[in-house]
């Protein structure tokens, strides 16, 4: 077993008898922080390791080939495509706080979000059977920022949200919120979703990350009746949180807040609203 | 693949890679879809080592997925100086196929579970090759110079992502000679792929 103490130092001479477990990936974790420890801060370039690296690629290119699945293929495509919409701001003007709420008549005329399609004529991207709205507001959701700061994995959960968003928008009846600061400080922004069944998924970036307990709060706010809380969810170093599988009550024209709450379970808002956005159904 | 060998194949192979730099370049400027092109050229060599290491189909089909989302996600950070982009793409598939195998079975020798993967699975160094671009055949005559035991050794670490201290409890083998097979093991077969591989290429005087 391994302790996560202080790791010891290892000499160069150490490093030379790890080189080969290393370039196969075969070291134990505690072997892997000690050379990477030792390779950090080395003036010693440590040849013998790309000398022995150099070998590794003909490893696996002494397997026989094997043909994947046909479907392997659309099935890449489509994930980076997703991401590609996801992340990629490359609208002509600086990113601007989005306006809150956005009906979709009025980001139809936004830049030619169409042209995106281009690229992947002859194949059904995930979000081809939206709105052009919806697809504007994803594209809106661009996350350079995320993609900073965030981990894999933190990217890796935002891209889920954003295609269960997308997903649940697609479903028939569903709303679809674009989420923003009221008062147009915050980057924060988003999109939410809420379906017939009043199953509703969040996807957010530029939230302040939360800390210890901290949730940020989803609330459904019909016209009349008090908030109804829906799911909580936390934020990472990348400032994204998603909320996959909260429920509410079905409504006509219902407003998507979220607060920030000390701890999940909060049945009335205690905070200020950070985004909110009214929920729409779509066209078509 | 019966690529020619010698010097033709040494100018082949620089023009292979050459064409996978481009392609890569393309997709680092936002042209997403020629990740496409790069899987087609080497889906067969990425989906057999998934497939190896994991030994389960659906499984070595997440496995690639995952690699080439994350070369996608990661063309801009490729660095042309420290290997081709083959061999970039096939690190990628190794390191993400021997993680998702560790995550699957129980280990003492992981510290913390299903932890996240260190920084260095997720983005390994490929190296140069030693020899350039050999076919499959000349590089299975080089394996074939490795004794049984330093062979044994370097595929239950390189194909069953096993540790050496893992190595040494599944052989009965001493730890120190579990090493020490890996890297006799490694540099004879850089022997035996050097007098393979085309003349006057990354051989240092």
């Amino acid at each position: 077993m391994t302790h996560r103490d202080a790791i010891e130092p290892i000499t160069c001479d150490d490093v030379r008898d790890l080189a080969a477990g290393f370039v196969i990936g075969a070291l134990s974790p505690a072997d892997m922080q000690r050379l990477g420890a030792h390779l950090s801060t080395c003036t010693d370039p440590h040849a013998e390791i790309a000398e022995l690296g150099g070998v590794v690629p003909y490893l696996a290119e002494s397997l026989t080939p094997v043909e994947p699945p046909a479907r392997l293929r659309n099935r890449i495509l489509d994930a980076v495509a997703a991401e590609a919409v996801a992340s990629e701001v490359r609208l002509p003007a600086p990113v601007s706080p989005i306006p809150t709420p956005v009906p979709p008549r009025a980001i139809e005329s936004a830049p030619s979000v169409a042209r995106r399609s281009g690229p992947w004529a002859g194949r059904r991207p995930v979000w081809a059977a939206l709105g052009i709205a919806a697809v504007v507001a994803v594209v809106v959701l661009g996350s350079w920022n995320l993609q900073l700061r965030a981990t894999n994995d933190e990217l890796a959960a935002y891209q889920r949200g954003v295609a269960a968003v997308v997903q649940a928008a697609s479903a028939k009846g569903a709303q679809l919120a674009i989420l923003g600061d009221p008062k147009g400080a915050s980057p924060a922004a988003g999109v939410a979703a809420v379906k017939a069944d009043g199953t509703v998924a969040i996807a957010m970036r530029g939230l302040a990350p939360t800390t210890g307990t901290q949730v940020y709060e989803a609330w459904l706010i019909a016209s009349t009746g008090a908030p109804v809380p829906i799911g909580g969810f936390q934020v990472g170093s990348g400032g994204s949180g998603t909320l996959t599988d909260g429920h509410g009550p079905t409504a006509a024209s219902v407003v998507v807040a979220l607060t920030l709450e000390p701890g999940p379970g909060a049945t009335a808002p205690t905070g200020p609203i950070v985004v909110s956005g009214v929920a729409l159904a779509q066209p078509g | 693949m019966n690529a020619p060998s010698g010097p033709v194949a040494g100018r082949l192979a620089s023009a292979a890679d050459d064409a996978d730099r481009a392609v890569l370049e393309q997709v680092a400027s936002g042209r997403h879809e020629a990740i496409g092109e790069l899987y087609e050229r080497y889906k067969t060599m990425t989906f057999a080592l998934a497939l190896r290491i994991t030994g389960d189909s659906a499984l070595a089909e997440d496995v690639v997925q995952d690699a080439f989302v994350g070369a996608w996600r990661n063309a801009s950070r490729y660095e042309p100086g420290r290997g081709s982009v083959k061999t970039w793409l096939l690190s990628i598939v190794h390191h993400r196929a021997i993680d998702a195998t560790r995550r699957r079975r129980p280990t003492t020798e992981l510290p913390e579970g299903d932890g996240p993967t260190p920084e260095p699975l997720i983005l390994p160094s490929p190296w140069m090759e030693v020899a350039g671009r050999l076919d499959r055949d000349a590089i299975q005559s080089a394996l074939a110079t490795l004794s049984v035991v330093q062979r044994e050794a370097i595929e239950l670490g390189y194909f069953g992502g096993l540790t050496q201290l893992e190595i040494s409890a599944r052989t009965g083998a001493p730890l120190g000679t579990v090493k020490s097979r890996m890297r006799l093991g490694l540099l004879a077969l850089r022997t035996a792929l050097r007098a393979l591989g085309p003349p006057n290429e990354g051989e240092p005087t």
